[in-house]
């Protein structure tokens, strides 16, 4: 059966705890079942063979009035308390402080050697099931937490609204969720590195893609071979996972917060945020890994694919910046063609950028500029980092490229960005 | 086991169909009491005056006939008591009784004018267990102001009394010699008008009438719950992670779908954890002259700022509003302003919950209530047509430091259970008709202007505290006056119809106790579920 295996794979081989939610969710099927099913795992694979799987157990019920065990309770001697209370003389009218009336009701979790103790602590247990199994005993039921964590974070893109009625979850029909300018459950967006990778390329920067593929199929003549482009297209998704950790580790150095420690979390940044993040982080790295001159000219078009796609999404996406997308697309795509095709290719890579950085200082524009690393390693294979980065150049500055990106280049208009990058660059040389 | 009792969990799986649980709905219409005006209508330049001004004209016609109803008549040796418009116009030898605003002056209560010598007003003044100098009792002095003066108050009766700052009352007495007040006896408003269930939006009733035919019979319960204090590290969630898993239903207590009968959970404050503000603000100081070189950021800075306990929060809010709507009202130690009212926790806090918030008010439109609200601190608000008034707990917290603790207290550090008391605050916070009388005075407040919101104007049904250190409950009648003097007088209550009942609710910090409140929308009965681990023989190793 497939609980079983997924069950067996987790608990036995892999050492995980599982919980009941956990399986649930990972499953699809009834809280209820999961239960059930726990429990027969567990009874199945004690049979086999003892020992092997270790249970912790939910009880609830009505416990003993004295000490409860489970909390840090507070005073269970209600004479000491109104004896030591002379502060307000005793005005209530009616008796009725009633505190020991009240119907107080225990959810309590122990493990499987103690459930016998856990059990006499009750004065009527209204349930028990199995809340958890694990290949040995949890030193620290706390543990329990971070799996209930990772649950939520391997499940995110499960929009409980629709798995509710799935996992046994109590429904509401008057539930009000706003689907408005903000994709509401962001969390969802994708599973865990895929969504790592989008946060962290923000929306604005995705916008170039578009126009770089296009003028780089524009050009008659590729100097590439296609092995290259095909090694590249191929590296397009893998390389780019590891490059981003590595931007992580170095905007942490520049004591910049990682865009976010959980992937489904980050997604739901709003993409506002994450292009501020971003770029400082960006900016940062590239100080420290100042142009080498290694660059190859396919690189632009490399994660062509991927790009486009992300391109796809964050228009979807992102309504408010729609307008200022698309003026900006149209812009590179007309402006960047034509001339692009004049120079031919240089086989460079940081001849390509200079020339197209001093055109567009020429242009009097900004321009969004993909710089792209591909270094050959010892085998020959083709390594590719890629570094999108968002260059703007005005007048004042012409063509030397400034190794900073400006910061608010995507978003701003023409006119402005120009200043406000150059100051940008300013403070972050220092 | 599994033979003899498997509670339809302890058994192998089973093909059950699981029929879908439905919530019932909640009828919920909170009052924008204590919503400050956005922007630059929010003004910090009035006095505060005004507040007592507004407070005494607000009070003093209640509590002037609660007393002469109780002094109208009496005649003390021959001599009818007079009434005093004026505290200043109070004749040496002469019974009299007046109403007025009590001020107390305690020994280690914080003095602004202090602070301004000493240069630190800028900051919070330190937590003091009690304002009152337990060596010196006498350095406390009670007063009575208006309009028009101030006069200090003495008397056996004020030892065996408590009273705080900013309550009105009507003191009887007479004028001594040293130009003081014998006070003999003293009236407070007592409880102001309830409304009727469902008085506000009848059709909100008929609704939930009719939808409640839909979904199964019987009343539903308000959940309450307060001081989360998640620190957003593993230790302090496992009993919220039980929590969700009972508000969502996949955790029973007895089998029944009774957590679908949980219409709303009001959180009353407190939400994160301690160390989250503290560390971040030792940490500020610390790192200050380090922070200025750094070069500026977008964003925060990691080292300073820790955002995992608001994450925490934010998921566990997300978990659970897909099926259950929340209140979350502001607290002391969460990220809202600290001078009372606080408002509620900006939706920005919460990136996944916030898609269940109302829309923000655009134009003209009045902004429409949200599936997950946000609220101020103190609070007001209708549901399941009960008026429910609560606050995160500062109220209660600060009144106690005004009353006199016992100083024969060997142990300092001690904690004192003070749980009676705290009720009992609570219920002479609803006789004061005033649910924060401290502020302006030793808790931080807005200065209002035109009106003082925390009069209780109307006596909710349910009166709630947060961040208490234990549950209490008791419920209070309107024909039975405080008798703060100790007078163990019984009032005829037959003889009166009561005018109210209103349920006082303690509400337990959920981090140190696990203790969800949960009250009958019907009934008003109270019961607590409270969720822990068992310490076994792992912990005892």
């Amino acid at each position: 059966m497939d609980a079983t295996r997924f069950l067996a794979e987790n608990v036995l081989n892999e050492r995980r705890t599982v919980t009941y939610r956990s399986l649930s969710r990972a499953l699809k099927v009834h809280a209820h079942r999961a239960k059930q099913i726990l429990f027969e795992f567990h009874r199945i694979e004690n049979a086999k063979k003892p020992q092997s799987v270790h249970a912790t157990y939910l009880i609830s019920g009505i416990q003993n009035p004295p000490e409860p065990p489970a909390t840090n309770g507070h005073a269970n001697d209600e004479d000491a308390i109104m004896q030591s209370s002379p502060y307000l003389p005793s005005s209530m009218p009616n008796q009725e402080v009633t505190s020991d009336q009240v119907r107080i009701a225990s959810v309590i979790i122990a493990r499987e050697e103690d459930l016998e103790d856990a059990k006499a602590t009750f004065q009527s247990i209204s349930m028990i099931h199995v809340y958890s199994v694990q290949p040995s005993t949890l030193q620290d039921l706390n543990t329990l937490t971070d799996v209930c964590r990772e649950m939520a974070t391997a499940h995110a893109q499960d929009d409980p609204l629709e798995c509710g009625p799935q996992w046994g979850m109590i429904q509401n029909r008057n539930v009000k969720r706003r689907t408005g300018a903000r994709p509401p459950p962001a969390r969802a967006a994708a599973p865990a590195p895929k969504a790592k990778l989008e946060s962290t390329v923000p929306a604005k920067r995705t916008l170039p893609t578009k126009a770089a593929p296009a003028k780089l199929e524009s050009k008659p003549e590729d100097s590439q071979p296609a092995s290259d482009s095909q090694s590249s297209v191929k590296s397009t998704g893998k390389p780019a996972a590891p490059k981003r950790e590595k931007s992580n580790l170095f905007s942490s150095f520049a004591k910049t917060k990682p865009p976010k420690p959980k992937p489904t979390e980050s997604a739901t940044q709003s993409a506002a945020e994450d292009v501020m993040l971003d770029d400082a982080s960006e900016e940062e790295q590239e100080e420290l890994f100042p142009d080498s001159g290694d660059k190859v000219p396919s690189a632009v078009r490399e994660g062509k694919k991927e790009r486009e796609e992300k391109l796809k999404k964050m228009m979807e996406d992102d309504d408010a910046d729609d307008e200022e997308m698309a003026d900006a697309d149209e812009e590179l795509q007309r402006e960047p063609t034509p001339e692009e095709q004049p120079p031919p290719p240089p086989p460079k890579p940081a001849e390509l950028k200079e020339e197209v950085t001093v055109q567009d200082g020429r242009r009097r524009g900004k321009r969004q500029v993909m710089k792209k690393r591909t270094v050959k390693d010892a085998e020959g294979y083709l390594v590719t980092r890629e570094e999108a980065t968002w260059e703007s150049f005005s007048e004042d500055e012409p063509a030397p490229p400034k190794k900073k990106p400006a910061v608010n280049v995507a978003k701003a208009k023409t006119g402005k960005p120009g200043g406000q990058g150059s100051i940008m660059s300013f403070f972050g040389k220092k | 086991m599994a033979s003899a009792e498997d509670y339809g969990f302890l058994r192998p799986p089973s093909n059950d169909e699981y029929e879908p649980v439905y919530r019932k709905p909640s009828a919920y219409n909170p009052l924008q009491t204590f919503t400050l005006p956005m922007g630059s209508v929010r003004h910090y330049q009035q006095q505060y005056g005004d507040m007592y001004f507004l407070r005494l004209a607000k009070l003093k016609p209640a509590v002037e006939k609660v007393a002469t109803d109780a002094w109208g008549e009496l005649t003390v040796a021959g001599e009818s008591a007079r009434r005093v418009d004026r505290v200043l116009d109070v004749r040496q030898g002469e019974l009299c009784w007046m109403a007025g605003t009590v001020y107390m002056d305690m020994p280690l209560k914080p003095n602004i004018l202090e602070d301004l010598t000493r240069e630190t007003f800028t900051s919070a003044p330190p937590p003091r267990r009690t304002y009152a100098d337990p060596s010196n009792p006498s350095a406390t002095q009670v007063m009575m102001e208006d309009e028009s003066g101030r006069i200090r108050l003495t008397g056996n009766l004020l030892a065996s009394t408590q009273l705080a700052t900013g309550v009105i009352i009507a003191a009887l007495g007479t004028e001594t010699v040293n130009g003081e007040f014998e006070v003999i006896d003293f009236k407070v408003p007592d409880l102001a008008p309830q409304p009727q269930r469902w008085e506000r939006g009848e059709a909100a009733a008929a609704a939930s009438e009719q939808s409640g035919q839909d979904v199964s019979k019987g009343s539903g319960k308000i959940a309450f719950l307060s001081g989360l204090g998640i620190t957003g590290t593993s230790s302090d969630t496992l009993a919220l992670e039980l929590l969700t898993d009972y508000l969502l239903g996949y955790t029973s207590i007895d089998g029944s779908d009774a957590a679908s009968r949980i219409t709303r959970l009001i959180i009353a404050g407190n939400s994160l954890g301690a160390s989250v503000t503290a560390d971040t603000a030792s940490a500020g100081s610390d790192n200050a002259a380090k922070k200025k070189l750094a070069p500026k950021k977008y964003g925060y800075d990691a080292s300073a700022y820790n955002s995992s306990p608001i994450t925490q929060l934010d998921n566990f809010l997300a978990e659970i509003l897909p099926s259950i709507p929340v209140t979350l009202m502001a607290g002391e130690k969460d990220p809202a302003n600290v001078s009372l009212p606080q408002q509620g926790i900006h939706r920005a806090m919460f990136p996944q919950s916030r898609a269940y918030c109302a829309p923000p008010p655009s134009g003209e439109n009045k902004e429409e209530v949200g599936w997950f609200d946000s609220v101020s601190n103190p609070w007001e608000g209708d549901v399941e047509g009960w008026r429910l008034w609560g606050c995160s707990g500062q109220n209660v917290d600060d009144v106690l430091r005004y009353l006199d603790f016992p100083s024969d207290d060997t142990d300092p550090t001690a904690e004192r259970d003070d749980s009676e008391a705290r009720l009992r605050i609570m219920e002479a916070m609803l006789r004061w008709r005033c649910g924060v009388p401290t502020a302006p005075d030793t808790l931080w407040s807005y200065p209002f202007q035109t009106v003082d919101p925390f009069v209780l104007e109307t006596s909710p049904h349910i009166f709630f505290t947060g961040n208490q250190p234990s549950f209490k409950t008791a419920v209070i009648e309107a024909d039975a006056p405080l008798r703060l003097d100790g007078d163990v007088e019984m009032t005829d209550s037959s003889g009166e119809t009561p005018t109210g009942r209103v349920r006082l609710l303690s509400i337990p910090k959920f981090k140190e106790t696990g203790e969800l409140i949960l009250v009958d929308t019907e009934s008003l009965e109270v019961e607590v579920i409270r969720f822990g681990n068992f310490a076994g023989q792992e912990e005892k190793k």
